[in-house]
């Protein structure tokens, strides 16, 4: 499961519902986010209260995968905190009917849990991250760039600290068992060798492909477009160029340590929510 | 047979490649440094435009009214919309590869992006501004030039020249401090920073009885430059509180300007206020375009004198000295001008009285929207016409009792627009005469503007959604296309793999034309 469902993201934007039922003026903002004891407080309500189904570490288990769920159908303040607080009418999740204090503790844990991993306090030590990031160990950069240095064939990595969870960037390099939609989800990213009519051979990602074009950056990060009349033989690849070995490539240190220095990947310096609307000027 | 690298190992843009002006590519906001929208290419002309069918339509996610005029390079189209720009298959349609700031504090509009060496340029609403490599998207730096709490966001397209990229900021009406910042196309380090309202105690301060700290003159439009002597032409926006002239008495400047600045430094070489002391928000945001005219000596001798020359939304046209900022001449865009006689000597506008906001309202010509406004105009050295988008409009202009509060969307006043119509004009640069005109139906809603090419043929949108071309010569009719919406951007041209194309960004997709070839 990837995102709510319709009904409780309609009944989560609702604000008022908490505001109403509980005499709270101020609920637009946690006043406890980012505390560290507040978090930790939050993390121990979290394994009694939410765990059992959510899993352990928000992966999701009869309960929907938390850092999916909250990256496509993002909450403000109030909102994950009337989810917490009342559950979602018509589903299985209960109401926690916890006290203010811990509901915000709550609130705290699961933004750590799920916001942008620059955001956190990460385990591990990014400057040692550092050096197995540009390694031939790890070779993250045959593939993927930071800030211009690196191939720039794969994603770009500049701010993957700023924009995604923890969680995701680590299922990126460790992959879920068995899990089929890592293969499922190529679209921009499929590997392909193109064979042209004059033989030349380019190897590199299909940014984009249709029937009767295809732009394709090669692993020196050149832009190749070219039209179908000119190809003689497409091969994509079914499935990811990431490869699927770091578990026994690196260390559980070295992973933690590489997670350390993609966290602090950012372009900004923390999150800034986009909160205003600009000029039409 | 299409291009097949987007990306010769030897490619790169460089400033010479700018200097040259619109062939295949077209590789500044303005197509040239001088401003004038035209381009080289020949192969849709008069005679067969006619012939000019759909190539392409890219619909742009999320996106509501573009501003983007495209930047297109060795086959790639660039296109901004808020906090996002986008690498699309210029052939094709087809994105390439897009680049979204998630966490940009503010959204607005964007006027499109730059390029140079293997980057391109854009700003972000709240002022960052992003370097990313033209072939795959990765991102080179991101720096932040501007304090969006100061009142102050971006919306313009950078203007590369050399080694610098030039950054504009808007916000000025709702109080900020306008400036222009020359950033390391390197790194985006700050080379200088002219402020266009000047701090207390410099020269032009004195024009200020108050509010200078957020006094406006935002630079919300990509500027131009005179290769020959190392300078930039900008202009400036409105003073703020837009309608309210009493808290800030004097002529303000430099709002409503044109500046001249030099590139290495910043300074102003001179200055030339169209409208001092507005209060009708009349910026002076269309762009200084240069030129060269014939012109006649003391003596009586012919010579070409170098001019730069500008449409002002207060309703006057203006020819200036380049190198000086002398007012040469002035003559009236639009027939119906109700707020002052006419210009004196030094260009300066001669008042009619009762014509200033007040608390009832005065009805006053040209709208708040201008006589013209940032829609790019066009001059064609081979009509040697300048073709320019202008509106005979009117309205209410009233001033609000509430004190100023800065950045709290307050303008000191308010000011409606009835309707208006929009006629694109042909004019004799140097003298403002009209040459011919294009009237069009229409409710005044439009933004785009004009390109023209060498081979006498002027694309523009009309007020009712409609790209149309036109005879350069005589302003005829010869071909039209509806793209179902208001157009709010300009049309550019280009050409990839031999065929050429004319494409706008407008609405919420970008559309290409290109002559019809079977089995396209």
């Amino acid at each position: 499961m990837r995102s709510l469902p319709l009904f409780a993201v309609l009944f989560l934007l609702s604000p008022t519902c908490a505001v109403a039922q509980h005499g709270q003026t101020d609920l637009a903002r946690n006043p406890l986010l980012k505390n560290p004891e507040a978090v930790a407080a939050g993390a121990k309500l979290y394994g009694i209260s939410c765990a059992g189904c959510h899993g352990a570490d928000g992966s999701g288990g009869r309960g929907p995968n938390l850092i999916h769920a909250l990256e496509s159908s993002p909450l403000k303040d109030d909102e994950l905190f009337s989810t917490i607080r009342n559950g979602i009418p018509g589903s299985d999740m209960p109401a926690t009917k916890l006290p203010d204090d811990d509901t915000w503790r709550l609130a705290a844990f699961i933004r750590a849990l799920t916001g942008p991993a620059v955001e956190n306090e990460v385990p591990g030590d990014a400057v040692a991250g550092e050096k197995i990031y540009w390694s031939s160990k790890a070779g993250c950069s045959n593939c993927h760039a930071i800030l211009g240095r690196g191939s720039g064939m794969g994603p770009d990595l500049s701010d993957i600290g700023g924009t995604r969870p923890l969680a995701i960037i680590r299922e990126a390099i460790i992959p879920k068992k068995n899990d089929p939609s890592r293969n499922y989800e190529l679209a921009g990213n499929e590997g392909v060798t193109v064979t042209l009519k004059s033989g030349r051979v380019i190897r590199g990602i299909a940014r984009n492909r249709s029937n009767y074009s295809l732009q394709v950056v090669d692993q020196s990060g050149k832009l190749w477009l070219l039209r179908m009349e000119q190809v003689k033989e497409l091969k994509v690849l079914d499935h990811s160029l990431m490869p699927a070995d770091y578990e026994t490539r690196l260390s559980s240190a070295e992973i933690r340590d590489l997670l350390a220095y993609l966290a602090h990947q950012s372009l900004r310096p923390g999150s800034e929510a986009r909160d205003l609307e600009g000029p039409n000027q | 047979m299409a291009a097949l690298f987007a990306g010769a190992a030897m490619a790169q843009v460089r400033y010479e490649d700018i200097l040259k002006g619109p062939g295949a590519d077209w590789l500044t906001y303005a197509g040239t440094y001088q401003g004038s929208r035209y381009s080289s290419l020949r192969q849709i002309t008069p005679e067969n435009v006619r012939s000019l069918v759909p190539a392409w339509t890219y619909h742009v996610p999320d996106a509501n009214g573009l501003r983007t005029s495209p930047i297109v390079y060795r086959g790639v189209m660039y296109i901004t919309n808020s906090n996002a720009l986008f690498a699309i298959d210029a052939a094709t349609g087809r994105l390439i590869w897009r680049y979204q700031d998630t966490r940009a504090r503010k959204r607005g509009v964007n006027r499109g992006a730059a390029i140079l060496g293997d980057s391109v340029y854009f700003t972000t609403t709240d002022n960052y501004l992003v370097a990313l490599n033209r072939e795959n998207g990765s991102v080179l730096f991101s720096h932040k030039f501007a304090d969006v709490n100061t009142g102050t966001t971006s919306t313009s397209a950078p203007l590369v020249v050399k080694d610098k990229v030039l950054v504009g900021s808007a916000g000025g009406d709702s109080g900020m401090r306008g400036f222009i910042v020359a950033l390391s196309a390197k790194d985006g380090s700050e080379i200088w920073r002219k402020y266009t309202v000047p701090a207390k105690g410099e020269p032009g301060s004195e024009t200020w009885s108050d509010l200078r700290e957020w006094g406006g003159a935002g630079t919300w439009l990509s500027g131009t430059f005179d290769p020959e002597t190392n300078t930039l032409f900008w202009t400036t926006g409105n003073p703020w509180p837009d309608f309210a002239g009493q808290p800030r008495q004097g002529t303000d400047l430099y709002t409503c300007s044109l500046i001249a600045l030099d590139l290495e430094t910043g300074k102003m070489k001179w200055y030339f206020q169209f409208t001092p002391h507005d209060v009708h928000d009349w910026d002076a945001q269309s762009w200084p375009m240069l030129l060269e005219a014939p012109w006649k000596d003391a003596n009586g001798r012919s010579y070409m004198r170098k001019i730069v020359v500008h449409a002002n939304r207060n309703g006057f046209y203006y020819v200036l000295d380049r190198e000086t900022g002398k007012f040469l001449r002035g003559t009236q865009l639009i027939d119906n001008l109700t707020w002052a006689k006419g210009l004196d000597d030094n260009g300066k506008p001669v008042l009619i009285p009762g014509h200033d906001p007040t608390p009832e309202g005065n009805w006053v010509c040209p709208s708040i929207k201008g006589a013209t406004n940032w829609m790019g105009q066009s001059y064609n050295p081979g009509t040697g016409l300048l073709y320019v988008l202008t509106m005979q409009a009117c309205g209410l202009f009233t001033t609000s009792s509430q004190k100023p509060v800065p950045m709290k969307n307050f303008a000191g006043g308010g000011a409606t627009q009835a309707g208006g119509q929009v006629i694109l004009r042909a004019l004799d640069p140097a003298t403002g005469k009209r040459a011919w005109e294009y009237p069009m139906p229409g409710s005044g809603n439009m933004w785009t503007g004009v390109v023209s090419t060498a081979s006498g043929v002027v694309f523009s949108g009309d007020d009712d959604g409609h790209l149309v071309a036109l005879d350069g010569k005589t302003g005829r009719h010869l071909w039209h296309y509806y793209t179902g919406d208001d157009l709010t951007a300009s049309p550019v041209t280009f050409e990839v793999d031999g065929r050429q194309y004319v494409s706008i960004a407008s609405g919420s997709n970008v559309f290409a034309f290109a002559l019809f070839q079977a089995g396209q």
